[in-house]
């Protein structure tokens, strides 16, 4: 290995993740989720310790605070924009047009610059909060550039059924890297988009592929031709995962900290794969055996309880509309609504353990900066205050994850 | 800072750490010394004699952190200077005596300006939705041509239906009959003579219990099958009509419709349902309950009244039609009707009555068979 190169190491067990998630998750649903912020919080703080280039923690320094405020500011110019804009667009598009159709499409549209614009400033928010050797990161404020831009390459991209991936991907990237800076230190985005070609070849392939396949189906009428979209999607889904795999890594070879810092990637493919396919299959099966068990447990509890008649049946008509039936009522209603949680909180939390993590250490290991020499130049940048926090990404709920 | 006398040396009680001073990147690998006599960390940089010193009191250590073996503490007056520490009799201990890092350690300055945001916050929302939003919708509803009215009408009204029949069903039934229509049609001719011209009203009859009738843009009156078994004869029936016309001849419905077109985004943003059911539902249950003014109901009273007084007809039976509904309580089938939603029936029956005149003598609106036809037309 060259001389001053910093590896990845990760911390953390699934084990300490599921209770930090499992908690922050009853909490954010007993309190009608306004702890989601803290939530999100909470579980950055981790993820961001888990990574430890050279072995020094990433450290996530954002409050949950902060997050609330943002979102309710955002609330207040989304409810003007959304309640203003909304009935302007009915009202022309009624007048004009004599249906609402076109309201309901530039409604839409009007959403996707808010939608680009808020994932930029969620960017710079979480930038701002991230530091690594005591030094903050920090990105320039460009969100509605930035969202302009996202969108002719979004559209660009749409139109060429996705032949056109590796520019928008390599354009925003660079868009975003050349604004990016750690400390005083500038990062820079080098290449160009055609070195991202070769590994969207397989994702282009299935999309050709798939498209030939709906062509015939349509064409040619015979409806055992739809079997043949189902592996051509599959196709094109593990090209496109291929191609975001390698385009990381590619790009993250291509990157370079101002005073000689550069980066090494190595993630693969079929370990990325791996992890989301295996990681989905064990939610899955968790969660119904868990299911499982609590629908054995309710059953034992209402037999314990003794609301079996002798003949050994159970039967819920007579159950509800007999003399308890009130309780009873209330009872399942209780059932239901705790069901209803479970499912939702535990599919959050076994997400977290069994893909986010895995996902955040294979690529978190499999990085390296090279010229950790350099790294003493590097001095401290100031605090970016003005962030509005992540309000606007939080209202339109992008970036479920963490 | 200068070492104490009285401080241990340090020796095998100091441990290697790593320091970031919080101005640049430089990893600094420092002599740590936890003092237990004076209650502080001194933390000596290479080639320093004069350690960094920490008092316990003020050390934090920082939340939530993946590792177990490692313990990242700061100062608690502010700075982002770091000390990464790996012994793990320390780390240990840190995890189980020291206090978390605040982002802040004024919270009671933050919780106040989160107040005052929160309440900013909804007092800006409430005010878009109950007089921003209500203000612009009555300026367009104004200059809204006609047959962009008429095409929001058929649009709702395609939308009630649908949020009252089943879900994915073909909507509610509508009541049809040859004999209930005809019969219908002539009711519409009897309210409209001698006004040709003046708008089209589309009459539609809905096979649901609720006593109600509402009226909506572009001429559209709806009513319920629950108000024809209720209706105890035509002329009733007829000022109930001509009350929806009103309401038509004012635009209040196109008022409430682009209104509600307004307000059911912003109800999306809140419950984080972007053009979702909660939305539409919301939009049809605004247009059934039609919750006009005090004023926009007496004009369309008085609409009706003038109406009824220019075809001959009672006023008499309108009247009552008010009482009787003031007499029943309650919310109808979870739904509010439109015709029960207004607080002053009684008042209204009041001026309806005084408002009968039979200088002429009343001509009768419908014959008796054409009137059981109508009462009839969702028997199938």
């Amino acid at each position: 290995m060259a001389p001053y190169t910093l590896t990845t190491q990760t911390a953390g067990s699934r084990g300490a993740l599921f209770w930090l998630a499992l908690k922050s998750s009853v909490l954010t649903v007993l309190t009608l989720g306004i702890y989601r912020f803290w939530m999100k919080t909470r579980l950055r703080r981790f993820y961001w310790s888990a990574i430890c280039p050279g072995g020094v923690p990433l450290e996530y320094t954002g409050t949950g605070i902060e997050k609330l405020m943002g979102f309710l500011v955002a609330v207040v110019v989304l409810a003007f924009y959304i309640g203003i804009v909304n009935l302007i667009l009915v009202f022309l598009s009624f007048s004009l047009l004599n249906d609402n159709v076109a309201a309901y499409v530039l409604s839409f549209i009007g959403i996707i610059p808010i939608y680009f614009f808020a994932s930029y400033r969620a960017r710079r928010y979480v930038l701002a909060r991230t530091r690594w050797r005591g030094l903050r990161f920090g990105i320039e404020p460009a969100a509605w550039a930035y969202a302009w831009r996202a969108m002719l390459h979004g559209l660009a991209t749409l139109l060429t059924l996705g032949l056109l991936l590796p520019r928008q991907t390599f354009w925003l990237e660079k868009f975003r890297i050349d604004r990016t800076w750690f400390g005083q230190a500038k990062f820079t985005q080098e290449g160009n988009w055609k070195m991202l070609l070769p590994v969207a070849r397989q994702m282009n392939l299935g999309i050709i592929f798939l498209v030939v396949s709906s062509i015939v189906g349509v064409v040619g009428g015979d409806p055992r031709s739809a079997l043949l979209i189902i592996p051509a999607a599959l196709w094109a889904l593990l090209g496109f995962v291929h191609f975001q795999v390698q385009a990381f890594r590619i790009l993250a070879e291509h990157k370079r900290l101002a005073p000689g810092i550069r980066f090494a990637a190595a993630p693969r493919t079929k370990r990325v794969i791996g992890i989301y396919s295996l990681g989905y299959a064990l939610c899955g099966l968790i969660l119904l055996f868990g299911l499982v068990l609590l629908f054995i447990g309710i059953f034992s509890l209402i037999y314990l309880a003794g609301a079996v008649p002798a003949s050994g049946t159970l039967d819920f008509q007579t159950v509800l509309s007999g003399e308890n039936g009130a309780l009873w009522q209330a009872v399942s209603y209780a059932i239901g609504a705790l069901i209803y949680f479970s499912v939702f909180i535990f599919w959050g939390v076994l997400r977290q353990i069994f893909v986010t993590l895995p996902l955040l250490r294979h690529y978190a290991q499999s990085t390296r900066l090279i010229g950790s020499h350099h790294l003493p130049e590097i001095r401290q940048r100031a605090r970016d205050q003005r962030t509005g926090a992540e309000g606007f990404a939080e209202a339109l709920d992008i970036g479920a994850a963490i | 800072m200068t070492p104490h006398p009285g401080s241990p040396h340090p020796g095998p009680s100091s441990v290697f750490a790593d320091y970031f001073d919080g101005k640049t990147a430089v990893s600094h690998r420092v002599r740590l010394v936890w003092n237990r006599v004076r209650h502080q960390l001194e933390i000596t940089l290479p080639g320093q004699t004069d350690p960094i010193v920490w008092l316990l009191a003020e050390v934090r250590r920082l939340p939530d952190q993946a590792s177990r073996n490692t313990v990242l503490l700061a100062h608690a007056k502010g700075g982002p200077a770091r000390l990464l520490v790996r012994d793990i009799s320390i780390v240990r201990q840190m995890q189980t005596t020291c206090r978390a890092l605040e982002p802040q350690e004024n919270m009671t300055h933050i919780w106040r300006r989160l107040i005052f945001v929160a309440s900013g916050a909804v007092a800006s929302v409430l005010s878009i939705v109950f007089l921003l939003v209500p203000l612009l919708a009555n300026q367009l509803a104004g200059v809204l041509p006609s047959a962009g009215e008429q095409a929001l009408g058929d649009a709702t009204y395609q939308q009630i239906r649908q949020a009252l029949g089943s879900q994915n069903g073909p909507g509610i039934k509508e009541c049809h009959t040859t004999r209930g229509d005809s019969a219908l049609e002539h009711l519409m001719w009897r309210l409209q003579r001698g006004q040709a011209g003046k708008f089209r009203i589309k009459l539609h009859v809905l096979d649901h219990p609720m006593v109600n009738a509402f009226a909506l843009p572009g001429g559209h009156i709806v009513l319920f099958h629950g108000l024809l078994d209720q209706a105890k004869s035509p002329e009733e029936l007829a000022g109930v009509i001509g009350h929806e016309m009103g309401h038509v001849a004012h635009r209040d419905p196109t008022r409430l419709a682009l209104r509600s077109a307004g307000s059911v985004g912003v109800l999306g943003l809140l419950l984080g349902d972007f053009a979702g059911g909660a939305a539409v539902l919301y939009l049809s249950e605004q247009l059934i309950s039609a919750n006009y003014s005090r004023a926009a109901e007496a004009a369309a009273d008085s609409y009706s009244i003038k109406l009824l007084n220019e075809q001959r007809i009672p006023t008499l039976p309108l009247a009552d039609f008010f009482l009787r509904l003031s007499q029943r309580s309650g919310p109808l089938n979870g739904l509010m009707s439109h015709l029960a939603s207004h607080p002053d029936l009684k008042g209204r029956a009041e001026k309806t009555r005084r408002a009968n005149q039979d200088k002429m003598g009343f001509w009768p609106v419908l014959g008796p068979s054409e009137w059981r036809d109508v009462k009839e037309v969702c028997d199938r």
